[in-house]
């Protein structure tokens, strides 16, 4: 072996002496993506770790949680007025603050959410444009009105009353939707929802797919970020756009290739260890009289809210 | 003369989970070096710490004189006069390799560091002969063997011909021979002039390369540092760092009990 070592291997590795002031490298979109999948791992943890804490939710069956869930869910949905949705909104707050979630990291996470998905995108709804009705706000001024097949464009185009409440209300029904929905999830470990989903008779097909999408993801985020490292590792100076662009188009051929191979691996495990297809769980936990007692406690306000 | 300095250093995943636990040590230049534990005690973190992938929660590591920190190592200069002098091997060979073929993996290095195109195939295809891989040239690397993928994995850093060479439980998941392959080119690449820093829970690895050897407990620390002869006669050290174990066997009808390591100990 000595003798085939290459003569350049025998040589000192560097000639050149460290300089010092050549600039800095700044982060590129690539490592700013990598860190981000980095953070699903750290969410996972975090959501794990949450979860398994001590509170009124947390110590609630997840049967009852998963139903109280569903529930709200619908609820939220059918509800057509402001002050419903108000009630459910400090409702869902009361229970975050007695199952002691952290209201500053629960909120922060809702709000930028609900304000994506609900506001931003109703908003243009509140328009003239969209909805009738008298503009509130006006925001555009034009010379005078156009017409043109079904369209109608006015000459003061802004937000109407009406489109504002529809708005509010849309938001409002997102954020709720959301905080019902972080609220289980905060408080329940995942496998045990994947458990009170089963035994509310959801199919096995798609609750497989929902727990190896949900595994797969933290396996998927390890890969990138692992790769991410060995590449660092040999990357001497700044990487231009195309050599990133080139190695993440390379990537993920190879992840396909991995994730496919991963999945062969996975059922054959599954298979070899006597699954058939149906997804069986071992006795669960008897529904003790405190969960009766919060669940039919839930069931109440839910009515009340459906009521009023 | 000392080439790598970690000082109490400090890493928990998640800020959560310790990882290492208040580490100091040195290396020095065209030295040995292994760190043995067991599985969870920290060794691959540590590995990665001293190549500046992960940073210290507390503590310090110094490469040469100068400091390994995130804001060191994103100057340019201080960037490629660490990387080209400091090659790692992951534990698994598939993460470490990310190019198209084994010859663009070999390629990769050399054209980061500037060298001709010419002078970059010229070290690869060296590089294939020593370890055997001409044949492997043009395939993708997930149509490897795990050998093949070590091998390729070890020649894409040594193109690059580092100063320092890192190695990640180098013989983890390896065919005898190709373990034994392994062996023989990091003490020929040690003989070549090569710091070796190797981490592993192979005690037979460790006696044979006789490198000077820091032993990480399962609490994250280290427990101690010595020399293979010192460390592999430790045996309370070893047991308690849970590398060898008592084991019980019967001879007929008499029940015996020894300290068991899979390679050193097996004393009746």
């Amino acid at each position: 072996m000595k003798n085939d070592i290459p003569l350049f291997l025998l040589n000192t590795p560097s000639s050149l002496p460290l300089k010092g002031g050549g600039g800095k490298i700044n982060l590129s979109y690539i490592d700013k993506g990598i860190e981000s999948f980095a953070g699903v791992l750290k969410e996972g943890y975090t959501q794990w770790e949450l979860a398994a804490k001590k509170g009124f939710f947390h110590d609630l069956d997840n049967r009852i949680k998963v139903v109280f869930w569903l529930f709200f869910i619908i609820i939220i949905s059918l509800k057509k007025e402001l002050l419903p949705e108000l009630g459910i909104f400090f409702t869902v707050f009361t229970l975050v603050v007695l199952s002691r979630v952290n209201l500053v990291k629960f909120y922060k996470k809702i709000f930028f959410l609900g304000f994506f998905f609900g506001f931003l995108i109703a908003l243009p709804s509140a328009l003239n444009v969209i909805s009738h009705g008298k503009v509130l706000i006006p925001v555009i001024t034009l010379s005078k009105a156009y017409d043109f097949w079904v369209y109608h464009i006015p000459e003061v185009i802004g937000f109407t009353g009406e489109g504002i409440s529809v708005v509010t209300m849309l938001t409002l029904r997102v954020l709720n939707s959301l905080s019902v929905s972080f609220l289980i999830l905060y408080t329940t470990p995942f496998p045990e929802i994947i458990k009170a989903l089963k035994v509310l008779k959801v199919p096995d097909t798609f609750l497989i797919i929902i727990s190896l999408a949900y595994k797969y993801i933290f396996i998927f985020a390890r890969i990138v970020t692992d790769m991410y490292l060995a590449k660092k590792s040999r990357v001497v100076g700044a990487v231009n756009r195309v050599e990133a662009r080139n190695w993440v188009a390379g990537r993920i051929a190879f992840l396909f290739k991995k994730t496919q191979l991963k999945c062969d691996d996975v059922f054959k495990a599954m298979i070899g260890r006597g699954f058939s297809g149906e997804i069986k769980l071992y006795r669960y936990q008897k529904i003790t009289g405190r969960d009766w007692v919060s669940g039919f406690f839930l069931l109440t306000v839910g009515v009340l809210f459906l009521w009023v | 003369m000392e080439i790598i300095r970690a000082e109490r250093v400090h890493y928990n995943y998640y800020n959560r989970f310790p990882a290492v636990i208040d580490v100091s040590l040195d290396i020095n230049k065209g030295e040995k070096f292994a760190i043995i534990g067991s599985n969870g005690s920290g060794k691959s973190t540590l590995l990665q710490i001293l190549t500046g992938l992960l940073f210290p929660s507390q503590g310090s590591v110094f490469f040469h004189t100068y400091e390994l920190s995130e804001k060191s190592l994103k100057e340019k200069d201080f960037l490629r006069f660490f990387r080209e002098k400091v090659g790692f091997v992951f534990q698994d060979s598939d993460i470490q390799l990310f190019c198209p073929t084994v010859l663009d993996e070999l390629l990769f290095g050399p054209l980061q560091l500037g060298l001709k195109k010419n002078e970059a195939l010229e070290r690869a295809n060296e590089i294939m002969q020593m370890l055997k891989i001409e044949n492997l040239k043009d395939r993708p690397s997930y149509m490897l063997s795990g050998g093949e993928k070590k091998r390729v994995a070890i020649g894409s850093v040594l193109t690059m011909n580092p100063e320092v060479l890192l190695l990640d439980e180098p013989t983890s998941g390896l065919d005898p021979k190709t373990q034994v392959f392994l062996l023989e080119l990091i003490l020929a690449l040690n003989e070549a002039g090569k710091t070796i820093v190797i981490s592993t829970h192979d005690l037979s690895l460790v006696d044979e390369l006789q490198a000077r050897v820091a032993v990480l407990s399962e609490e994250h620390r280290i427990e101690k540092i010595g020399s293979t002869e010192e460390i592999l006669k430790d045996e309370d050290l070893l047991l308690r760092v849970n590398l060898i174990h008592e084991h019980v066997h019967y001879h007929g009808q008499t029940a015996h009990t020894h300290i068991h390591s899979h390679y050193l100990f097996h004393k009746h």
